[in-house]
């Protein structure tokens, strides 16, 4: 992994901070939410305690067992609703009808209490409508039978009746009670039947002081008027559940504690709601001008959210089933957090449970409106833990930015040393080499070896030149001598040895020649004229000469069609350059071997390839190839230098361009890569 | 009366060479070791032609500053450079000086004795009326081999003797390539490529001083030289 990573990885670990912070903020959020729910908690065990004093108005305890559900509840209607068969004058929400899963679709059904009266509406999904006659308006054993509406009215154990409504048509209908005593109509309740599509409605008003302890609906469904129907029925069992309803000594109770900003309900075991006093609205509204809107929504983002707040709102139908409620109503005292649908407000909750001697009575819900935000309450601690922040941001933000920096810094001196390497007659100011830290050591360090390495390779660059300059006038004296001896009387053994000693001389000249090669290519390379000339023109004349000059290799030279290989250098000198190339790799070939030259253009440059068929370039000298006096030829060729790829790289690098050795498959190629010259530029 | 060449040379082992093979040849030779003896030999003397080496033992450009004194002093003395210098550069500050000829230690003393020999000859032309019979035309090109002299268009074009017999050599057979070796062998030089080629360029420049369209040396990339007559 490199350094960079690391360091990345490390300065990953500062963002721990903001994380800190952010836990410091929820933590500090849920203590202040726990506080307040502590303070309102033993508010609603106080009232819960108080209450225990009322559990006369409780409802009674029970006889025998039954599920809340199975219990009808009169919602507290504020106004009467005129008794009509529709629903929509009763001062409720489509939302308080409960449902009963009935053959034809669902019966929905409400029961209301409003001035000693009890309001009850029904509509029932019925694909087909059997209206009652005389005969059946009244619910027998025996055909005919008719749809019709039945409220069980039951005090156990002493009464036990049913109040039947059945239409002979749509309007105002007279319903019968049916009791141990027999028939009777009762012309004191109200109803009205009304059909509607796919069914039929009805609403009734019965006197209160008319009715028991436990009520019912069932809703009888017939098809055929001498085959009794189905029934479904608002309670599971035999016999109704206690009906519930608001208690007025609870809710005078109950509004007795009422203060501004608070809502107190009173449930009874079931859940069902017996008082409830709702001024939410009345407390102040939260302050929020003193904080940003930004801190607020930063916040937001980091606090814990609440439950929706839509669930704070009593249940319309009557019943709190919110987990909190429940779990009072199974006897620990419970909170709960809702958040305010636009951000600013929250809703506090708790239910405590009413108990006396172990007897569960029912449960008190206090809920309170407060800010979502409870840290934004204290100016103080909004200060703090703004400055927390800032500063956890700065330092994560310091220790990410230094690690970059240092990072960058290795990398650009790690950059910087390694191309000074390659191209070490170039001894390069490395960067940090100003810096007094251990960075700064290092690239002074680097600077001082490679500029060893360059006064060395300088060395060896010039040693060449300066022992052929050298070595050139001894040698004069060597073969001017010679020359004159051959012009006296010599014998012919005197003759042979200096005839030897004529192409020793020679054999030495033309590598003295060799030798100062490269530096005369470096003087010409300072001032030669350039030209603009097509490269591929010049390249296959000189593919021409090779083929003459080397007979016993093949050339295959390969243009790229639409190839641009406009060039500006010295043509000579190119060749020259393309000279060495061809020479090395017809020294690494065998007889009969094919030297494939090719030429193509890139995007702003010219590539030429020269490859041939041998053996791979040895792994050890790769770096040193283009060096001067670095020769890797078997060694029977002694007289070989290893300047030939040097003066290819000197030509190459005079004209901004690079070469490059790599291994193909089975062989060698050498590519060597020129600037295009612009178009237009033709001087 | 034998031809006097003078030679200036630091080392001893080649001047006692060279001055045995002028010798031989029939020439009287004068050899000095310095600047200054030379010079003082000079002002009472003047050679027939002067051998000069550029480095003179402790005087790096002592040759450089003898050609400069002589040529004040005799604007029409042959002074030939022989020096072990082989550098580009040191050849084009020689010739400006106004020297005859810059030949590297490599020459071969054959080679040596014809360049002077040539040297010569082309003085005892230009003393003598023209003969006419000594000319060679390629179009444009005139060439008088006694005097060693080159026309473009009727025009002289100062040219060394090593360009002289590499114009020589291209011109007598326009149209086929020279190569290196045999242009080599004409200019009776042992010059490297690159030597060639700088050559090329300069003859390229005299002949452009003259006649900005001269085009008639081409270049055979990887084979050598050509030149072309101007008669299409």
């Amino acid at each position: 992994m490199s350094l960079r990573r690391q360091l990345l990885l490390v300065s990953l670990l500062a963002l721990l901070l903001p994380w800190a912070g952010c836990q410091f903020i929820r933590e500090t959020e849920s203590a202040l939410r726990a506080s307040q729910q502590q303070l309102l908690a033993s508010t609603a065990q106080a009232v819960a305690d108080s209450l225990t004093r009322y559990v006369d108005a409780f409802p009674p305890p029970a006889l025998t067992s039954y599920a809340a559900d199975d219990q009808l509840y009169g919602l507290a209607l504020e106004r009467a609703p005129v008794v009509d068969g529709f629903f929509d004058d009763w001062p409720l929400t489509a939302a308080a009808l409960r449902t009963i899963d009935g053959p034809d679709g669902e019966i929905r059904y409400a029961t209301g209490l409003h001035a000693g009266f009890l309001y009850v509406y029904v509509a029932v999904r019925d694909d087909d409508v059997t209206y009652a006659d005389t005969a059946s308006l009244v619910p027998s054993d025996r055909a005919p039978f008719a749809d019709r509406v039945r409220l069980i009215n039951a005090t156990p154990p002493y009464l036990e009746e049913q109040i039947s409504f059945a239409a002979e048509a749509p309007g105002v209908i007279i319903p019968y009670a049916q009791n141990a005593f027999g028939f009777a109509a009762e012309p004191a309740i109200r109803a009205v039947w009304q059909g509607m599509a796919g069914g039929y409605r009805l609403e009734a008003r019965i006197p209160r002081n008319r009715l028991g302890t436990h009520l019912g609906l069932v809703i009888d469904d017939v098809a055929e008027r001498d085959r009794p129907g189905t029934s479904q029925s608002s309670f599971r069992g035999d016999a109704p559940a206690p009906f519930v309803g608001r208690m007025p000594a609870l809710q005078r109770a109950a509004e007795a504690l009422a203060q501004p900003g608070l809502r107190v309900i009173i449930t009874d075991p079931g859940g069902w709601r017996l008082a409830d006093v709702d001024a939410l609205a009345e407390g102040e509204p939260v302050d929020q001008s003193g904080v940003s809107r930004w801190l607020r929504f930063a916040y937001d983002a980091v606090v814990e959210d609440g439950t929706p707040s839509g669930l704070s709102e009593p249940d319309p139908a009557g019943r709190e089933q919110q987990p909190y409620v429940a779990s009072a109503l199974s006897g620990n005292a419970s909170a709960a957090w809702f958040r305010g649908g636009d951000g600013g407000n929250a809703l506090v909750a708790v239910a405590a449970p009413v108990q006396l001697s172990g007897q569960l009575f029912g449960a008190v819900v206090l809920q309170k409106g407060t800010d979502a935000i409870l840290s934004l309450r204290n100016q103080g601690l909004v200060r703090l833990m703004n400055v927390t922040m800032i500063a956890m941001f700065l330092v994560a933000g310091g220790l990410l930015g230094y690690a970059t920096w240092l990072s960058r810094r290795i990398r650009r001196l790690s950059v910087a040393a390694a191309s000074a390497a390659d191209d070490t007659a170039r001894a390069a100011r490395l960067p940090s080499a100003g810096a007094r830290d251990e960075i700064g050591d290092l690239s002074r360090s680097f600077s001082g070896v490679l500029a060893q390495l360059g006064a060395y390779n300088e060395y060896l660059r010039t040693l060449a030149s300066k022992l052929s300059h050298e070595l050139r006038t001894p040698l004069a004296i060597v073969t001017s001598s010679l020359e004159n001896l051959e012009h006296e009387a010599l014998d012919d053994a005197q003759r042979r040895y200096t005839r030897r000693a004529r192409d020793g001389a020679d054999r030495l000249r033309r590598i003295l020649a060799a030798m100062s090669e490269a530096s005369r290519v470096e003087e010409l390379m300072n001032n030669v004229d350039t030209e603009v000339f097509s490269l591929d023109a010049a390249v296959r004349s000189a593919v021409g000469g090779y083929r003459d000059v080397y007979p016993d290799r093949r050339f295959d030279l390969a243009i790229a069609p639409g190839a641009d290989c406009t060039v500006r250098g010295a043509p000579e000198l190119l060749i020259q350059l393309l000279d060495k190339l061809v020479d090395n790799a017809v020294s690494f070939s065998r007889s009969g071997d094919a030297v494939s030259i090719d030429i193509a253009s890139d995007t702003g440059a010219v590539r030429l390839d020269v490859s041939n068929p041998g053996p791979a370039l040895p792994a050890a000298m790769r770096g040193q190839l283009f060096d001067s006096m670095v020769s890797v030829r078997p060694g029977d060729d002694a007289t070989h230098l290893g300047l030939g790829l040097y003066v290819a790289r000197l030509i190459a690098a005079g004209h901004n361009g690079r070469i490059e050795a790599r291994d193909i498959d089975g062989g060698v190629r050498f590519t060597v890569w020129l600037p295009r010259a612009a178009a237009g530029d033709d001087t | 009366m034998a031809k006097r060449i003078a030679i200036v040379e630091d080392e001893a082992a080649i001047r006692d060479n060279y001055t045995a093979a002028f010798r031989r040849e029939g020439y009287a030779v004068d050899p000095y070791d310095a600047r200054k003896p030379a010079l003082e030999a000079f002002a009472s003397r003047l050679p027939d032609l002067v051998v000069i080496d550029i480095n003179l033992r402790d005087d790096v450009e002592g040759g450089f500053e003898l050609c400069r004194e002589l040529r004040a002093r005799a604007p029409e003395l042959p002074i030939i450079f022989l020096t072990a210098r082989d550098s580009e550069f040191d050849a084009v500050s020689g010739l400006r000086l106004g020297a005859d000829d810059y030949l590297t230690k490599d020459i071969s003393l054959p080679h040596l004795m014809a360049r002077v020999a040539a040297l010569f000859r082309r003085l005892d032309a230009l003393k003598e009326p023209q003969s006419g019979d000594s000319r060679i035309t390629r179009g444009d090109l005139e060439i008088d081999t006694d005097r060693m002299n080159i026309f473009w268009q009727g025009h002289p074009v100062g040219l060394t003797l090593t360009e002289f017999w590499l114009v020589h050599a291209l011109a007598r057979y326009p149209g086929h390539v020279k190569n290196r070796q045999q242009l080599m062998d004409a200019a009776q030089a042992v010059l490297d490529d690159n030597t060639i080629t700088s050559h090329i360029k300069r003859i390229r420049r005299k002949f452009i001083a003259v006649d900005p369209g001269f085009d008639a040396i081409e270049t055979v990339y990887g084979m050598g030289y050509r030149w072309l007559t101007t008669s299409g």
